[in-house]
């Protein structure tokens, strides 16, 4: 059942980074691919409509991390207070900076709140990146599994690394979408900005997947070893197919066809990193300490209903999001010219 | 600084704040929705504009609540660690349903309703007002039911390590405790509604512009804001009492000022509680009122504060006050709509009564203080319990967040909160004061 609900919690947050990461992989790469104040306009008009929506797939993970595994939730919040509460202050930016620009016509307004879009959504991606990072690398735990260490622990060259790898991903997941979405230059611009992007992102991959492997190897090994070699060799294989296939896409500025690709290699990154940490949600480095699924969740009985609830509620939005998205994608309503 | 007291000060300012917009968005969905279906079935044109006008309030409204409305989600688990996670098997419950079961519903449909005009059929675009009104009422149960449950927990059971766990969903979602509130609670935020819906309409016939609009606005809020102006009173108000007075006897107490047990306790109408003196002082008393409406009997015995141990008491003086704010301002919000109903049946007298007109411009704040000190009642009244009988609330600290970090934090949201009030405020009126005609 514990594993059950890391499968949906997984899912749920994998789901959010995808969705919102084309949120905000468009707002990272705006100042490349607009020039222009109607160009940087049509940009945050590009997701008007779908941001809030995937802002609480983030939400709805909170809440199905605090249900089913409540001791995680505890100790992870309040042990990294606050380089958390510097993300809640950015999603908070974020949000004020997409519902304010519009609001008034003038130039100086608009420049501002361009600027603390892109800002509060690059360190986002950076902040989310770094902290998974430190997820995958273990963090200093004391027996009841709060946090022991402070910012310059959080801030190690493997976590950095993988916030490096997050933010260019999510950047070029931005620029297929901008494809998708805008009409004229800023399209042209995103499809030759993805380019020398996709190269930066193969450099990092190759690099925090071969540090992912060698750090902790003999751990890493046995992990291997359980789960046999067919899944990570398979996710490698899986998620390098799909990084490629993005690159054909851009380059034949095949807009639907880059940003599934982009779309596909992001979720098996994070299977990977979920395969990875397993049956951890908070694991220790030096290792002892870490807080495990079965450590972490109710009993059977009490997850069981949550589980129910909460895979009932996403079946109904996936129906009527599946039915209403698409709408805007529909010819007529997909392109916006700035 | 107490860390428990920088926690909860932390909590109640991000809280109080949060729940402005929510009142907003709770208060007036059902009018857009309204609008809408009548400008859908009966090509209202003019419904259709007031619709328009009440949707982008509401979004103003709706981003506010969203951005404040997130760390409030992460509060628990960043300052409340040890409630998390002793508790989080059943609080986290309602509030990950109220992700996934209201949430997606409101912010999707609210998308349509404001992006997807000619992207939809008509039919849809009314649908969408309907669900994302459904969306926020939703909203609201979901974290009704969890307050209820701190405030009277059922439905549960004690497992390892003592950790609280769901042991009966549905008797959580469904208990009468948390049924009542949720209704008081929603019928509060739409007297809220209707006094802003009112007031804007009063604002419009007192400047000499859109009377035709104004007059269908004053005459909207105050048919409705007369009848759940009456519906916060009784049956819910009533009711909420009741469960207050079977479960929470010393809350009672505190509300109502009542230092020492009394057999026809008298209702105290105003007064100044003297914690240290343990009585009311300057009073003016209704004789044996408050036994009757606690115990529909004016001989009964109601218990007083003195009959509790000094370290059960809620702060005193705050619930007291708060609760005599909300009371009044109920009587005055019901005395007003009446008047202002029989000057509507009396030959629509209401819209050259300037007076009365000045009086809704000025009221529409009102209901918001009375709203937050509801709430202030219901929460402080609680107290020293996190999870009334079960956790004292200085135990669900975050044991490893000092005074100082979360006394950083709670300046940073000052600030924060601070921008987005005079932000918000700015929009708002610069909305109403565009118009509804554009």
């Amino acid at each position: 059942m514990s594993i059950a609900a890391f499968i949906i919690l997984a899912a749920m947050i994998a789901v959010y980074v995808i969705l919102d990461g084309f949120d905000l992989g468009v707002a990272a790469i705006t100042p490349f691919i607009a020039r222009s104040e109607s160009e940087r306009a049509a940009s945050m008009h590009a997701i008007g409509p779908f941001w809030n929506g995937n802002e609480v797939w983030l939400i709805a993970a909170g809440g199905a991390l605090f249900a089913f595994f409540p001791k995680a939730y505890a100790s992870a919040f309040s042990g990294f207070y606050l380089p958390f509460i510097i993300v809640l202050w950015m999603l908070m930016f974020r949000g004020i900076a997409l519902e304010l620009r519009g609001h008034f016509p003038t130039r100086i307004w608009h420049d501002f709140w361009d600027f603390c879009f892109t800002v509060s959504s690059t360190l986002l991606i950076l902040l989310f990146g770094v902290a998974l990072g430190n997820l995958l690398h273990g963090v200093p735990l004391d027996t009841n599994g709060y946090f022991l260490g402070t910012f310059g622990v959080l801030l190690n060259p493997y976590a950095l690394g993988v916030g490096i790898l997050a933010v260019l991903t999510i950047a070029l997941e931005g620029a297929a979408f901008i494809m998708l979405r805008i009409d004229g230059a800023p399209a042209v611009r995103a499809a030759k900005l993805a380019i020398p992007l996709w190269w930066l992102v193969l450099i990092a991959y190759v690099a925090v997947t071969i540090a992912t492997f060698s750090m902790h190897f003999s751990e890493r090994l046995a992990q291997t070893a359980a789960y046999g070699a067919i899944l990570p060799g398979m996710l490698i294989v899986l998620s390098l197919a799909a990084l490629i296939a993005g690159y054909f896409a851009f380059i034949r500025k095949a807009a639907w066809f880059a940003f599934l690709s982009v779309c596909a290699f992001l979720g098996f990154l994070l299977v990977a990193a979920a395969a990875t940490l397993y049956p951890y949600l908070l694991p220790s480095f030096p290792s002892g300490n870490g807080i495990s699924i079965f450590d972490a969740s109710p009993s059977p009985a009490a997850l069981l209903t949550a589980l129910v609830a909460v895979i009932a509620g996403l079946c109904i939005t996936i129906i009527y999001a599946g039915t209403v998205f698409p709408r805007f994608f529909e010819k007529g309503n997909r392109l916006i010219k700035p | 600084m107490d860390v428990a007291v920088a926690d909860r000060l932390q909590f109640a300012f991000t809280i109080m704040f949060h729940y402005l917009f929510p009142i907003g968005t709770m208060g007036l969905a059902p009018f857009i929705a309204w609008y809408t279906l009548k400008a859908w079935r009966a090509s209202d044109e003019e419904a259709a504009k007031i619709a328009a006008f009440w949707t982008k309030i509401f979004a103003i409204n709706f981003a506010a609540g969203v951005v404040t409305g997130i760390p409030m989600e992460f509060q628990f688990g960043t300052n409340w660690a040890a409630f998390s996670a002793k508790a989080g098997g059943v609080v986290g419950q309602p509030l990950a349903m109220e992700g996934v079961y209201a949430f997606f519903l409101e912010s999707i449909f609210l998308g349509i309703l404001l992006y997807g005009k000619r992207a939809v059929p008509p039919a849809l675009h009314a649908l969408s007002a309907v669900l994302v009104c459904l969306g926020s009422w939703l909203s609201g149960f979901f974290i009704v039911v969890t307050d209820a449950w701190m405030q009277h927990p059922v439905g549960y059971s004690i497992a390892r390590e003592g950790r609280i766990e769901m042991q009966n969903l549905a008797a959580v979602l469904l208990s009468p405790f948390a049924l009542w509130q949720y209704l008081h609670v929603m019928v509060a935020a739409l007297v809220a509604g209707a006094f802003i819906v009112a007031g804007v309409g009063a604002y419009y016939l007192l400047s000499n512009r859109e009377a035709q609009i104004g007059q269908r606005l004053v005459r909207a809020g105050l048919i409705t804001g007369f009848i759940f102006s009456a519906l916060t009173i009784f049956p819910t108000g009533d009711r909420n009492s009741a469960d207050v007075t079977e479960y929470q006897p010393i809350k009672l107490a505190a509300m109502e000022g009542l230092f020492n047990s009394t057999n026809g306790a008298p209702l105290a109408i105003i007064g100044i509680p003297d914690v240290h003196a343990k009585q009311l002082i300057d009073p003016i008393f209704v004789p044996s009122a408050l036994s009757f409406l606690a115990y529909g009997n004016f001989e009964a015995n109601v218990k007083g504060l003195t009959a509790y141990a000094t370290e059960l008491w809620p702060p005193v003086e705050l619930t007291y006050y708060a609760y005599h704010v909300m009371v009044g301002l109920g009587t005055i919000f019901l005395a007003v709509t009446a008047i202002g109903v029989l000057l509507l049946l009396w030959r629509a007298a209401v819209y050259r009564s300037r007076w009365l007109l000045w009086l809704l411009m000025l009221l529409m704040p009102l209901p918001y203080i009375a709203n937050e000190a509801g709430w202030t009642v219901s929460e402080v009244g609680r107290q020293p319990w996190i999870i009334y009988g079960l956790m004292r609330t200085n135990e669900g600290i975050s044991s490893n967040v000092a005074s100082g970090e979360t006394i950083f934090t709670l300046i940073g949201f000052l600030g924060m909160y601070f921008l987005l009030g005079v932000i918000f405020l700015y929009l708002t009126l610069r909305e109403i004061s565009l118009g509804v005609e554009r």
